[in-house]
């Protein structure tokens, strides 16, 4: 006989699943797409030149793309393997799962029609991932950050003949779409484990441990921004739910943690950082967790 | 071949749980769609699969000449069968556990673990309330325009001398009594719920909370909404126990909450089995 709490924990567990995987497989798909009708002149061309440019170019772009913050992970390897430099897609990958219409107006909606905390969300949002997106263009300048990317094109046997392909784009319609969906299983199978991983966790998280204690922990300016922030990452709402649990904590907590928690969820939570490690290196999601934590946290500060 | 299974499974769990309805106990039906589409993306990726493993004999790499050399997945490097298995293992989990374990659903120990909610009445009628007992949708709505949809869906409430909730006016019946308990004072009120007994040593063992789960998306992201009911002196409950209540409404301090709040003095009782639909889903 299986024990009751653990068979809670499976119904979250499988609820959450239930709730991500639309998104991921949306996700996927577009990442087929990028794959097969990208090329790397495409990018070359419209990417701003100069550094800041790419960075707020990134960062715009991420606004104007809705996506869920699950969904973003896989879009993002592949335009980094497109050529679009990190500094310039890290910031999309942020933004693009808090500034977007459908969060932006359930946050409005769950704030009582009040602007305040959707402009706040959204605005930390876009600082965040932009001076991250600084950051990130001094410190990784020519560093590859994806995962077996040299392991891929070296050890690829298809490397020889396709090489050409790229040259000469000569494939036909028909075998792009075909490629694009080969391309989305594969892409599936890569973050499909990743996102199994991370809604066990968070779903474990909230079932067995008690969230009071958590909360009880503090009550000052910085430790009621940290106690969000760490709430945000266990729980692993989606961004567009996650404003209705944040709106529940209205009398207990400042409105800069609560923003805190908002922006912070998205960008990183459980079971995104699990998708990020099988996409990028180990270093630059280590990178991504401190930058994003300490920005966020002063960001909530100033509220 | 594995990962053909794989993906047949996703697509069953989630035809399964659409077909026998139990969907319903993971996440809010006014989503389902979403859901439901992910049926026809998982069984479209199924076909990619059968022909990508048609095309190569071990079904590990058929990228034809649509593959460009930056394509750089895992599985060019092979994996070792270790953690091949592994790998296979976590994806077979959900299938596994979602098809074959039973649906657990939420109860008082969820309560006790998420109930952080539990003051909150403090600063009455103002925004910030707490989402635990009172269904304040007044977070979505804004002050002024709150009240005057407040007050208008009050209206079915206050007819006659008698309030029956039932699962789909549930959340608003209660955000209603909570809104504005003056007017339902005396009034007779119908509803159920699970009993669960407050972990406050004060609290009378004849006063109890009788509750149900509100959903937004996915139980994820639930909460809890009822009343306090009080029951004649020396009546009991465990935890848990389904029980469809009649009885009048009354107002008390409630020492916890630092408020008063309204309760039922319960009249009639009777016990009834878990409904099927356990969990009252937000509308809106």
């Amino acid at each position: 006989m299986l024990d009751k709490s653990f068979l809670q924990m499976n119904t979250v567990f499988i609820s959450i699943l239930i709730e991500a995987l639309p998104f991921v497989l949306i996700g996927v798909l577009i990442a087929g797409v990028i794959q097969m009708f990208v090329t790397e002149e495409m990018v070359a061309r419209i990417m701003p030149k100069n550094k800041i440019g790419a960075v707020l170019f990134g960062a715009v772009l991420g606004a104007i793309f809705p996506a869920c913050e699950c969904g973003i992970v896989p879009i993002t390897r592949k335009l980094i393997e497109k050529g679009v430099p990190v500094f310039a897609a890290i910031p999309f990958m942020l933004t693009g799962p808090i500034i977007n219409p459908v969060v932006l107006f359930s946050t409005y909606v769950a704030f009582g029609n009040r602007w305040e905390v959707m402009i706040y969300r959204g605005g930390l949002a876009m600082i965040v991932a932009v001076l991250l997106g600084f950051i990130l263009a001094v410190q990784f300048k020519n560093v590859k950050v994806l995962k077996n990317e040299i392991g891929a094109v070296s050890r690829s046997p298809f490397n020889n003949e396709t090489a050409a392909t790229v040259s000469i784009p000569k494939i036909s319609f028909y075998n792009k779409l075909k490629g694009t969906f080969v391309h989305a299983v594969e892409e599936f199978f890569s973050v499909g484990k990743y996102l199994v991983i991370g809604a066990l966790i968070a779903a474990s998280m909230q079932t067995y441990v008690k969230t009071s204690t958590l909360l009880d922990i503090g009550q000052g300016e910085v430790s009621s921004s940290l106690v969000m922030m760490g709430l945000a990452f266990i729980l692993s709402l989606c961004s567009e739910a996650d404003a209705f649990i944040a709106s529940s904590f209205q009398s207990t907590f400042t409105i800069g943690s609560i923003v805190a928690f908002l922006v912070y969820g998205p960008m990183l939570d459980v079971k995104n950082v699990l998708m990020m490690l099988a996409a990028f290196k180990k270093k630059l999601v280590v990178s991504l967790v401190v930058y994003i934590t300490i920005l966020v946290l002063l960001g909530s500060l100033f509220l | 071949m594995i990962r053909i299974l794989i993906l047949i499974g996703f697509t069953f769990l989630f035809m399964h749980l659409h077909a026998t309805g139990d969907i319903s106990k993971y996440i809010n039906m006014k989503y389902s769609y979403i859901s439901f589409s992910a049926i026809f993306i998982l069984g479209f990726l199924t076909l990619v699969q059968f022909y990508i493993y048609g095309k190569s004999e071990d079904g590990e790499h058929a990228h034809d000449d649509s593959c460009t050399p930056d394509c750089g997945h895992d599985h060019h490097k092979k994996p070792s069968r270790l953690k091949n298995v592994t790998v296979n293992s976590i994806l077979i989990f959900p299938i596994i556990s979602g098809l074959f374990f039973p649906i657990a659903s939420l109860d008082s120990e969820t309560v006790k673990t998420k109930g952080f909610h539990f003051k909150g009445l403090e600063n009455e009628g103002d925004f910030g309330e707490h989402q635990f007992l009172k269904p304040d949708t007044s977070v979505y709505y804004g002050k002024e325009s709150y009240n005057s949809i407040m007050d208008k869906e009050l209206k079915p409430f206050t007819k006659g001398n008698q309030v029956v909730l039932n699962d789909k006016n549930y959340l608003k019946g209660m955000e209603s009594i909570y809104y504005k308990p003056g007017i339902f004072l005396g009034k007779d009120v119908q509803f159920k719920g699970f009993t669960y007994n407050a972990e406050d040593k004060a609290a009378k063992s004849n006063e109890l909370f009788l509750l149900r789960f509100g959903i937004i998306h996915c139980i994820a992201d639930s909460g809890v909404f009822g009343m306090m009911v009080e029951f004649p002196k020396g009546t009991k409950f465990p935890n848990d126990k389904w029980i469809e209540i009649e009885g009048s409404i009354e107002t008390q301090y409630y020492q916890p909450f630092k408020a008063d709040i309204p309760y039922v003095k319960v009249k009639d009782w009777k016990e009834i089995e878990k409904p099927k639909e356990e969990y009252v889903y937000r509308g809106y």
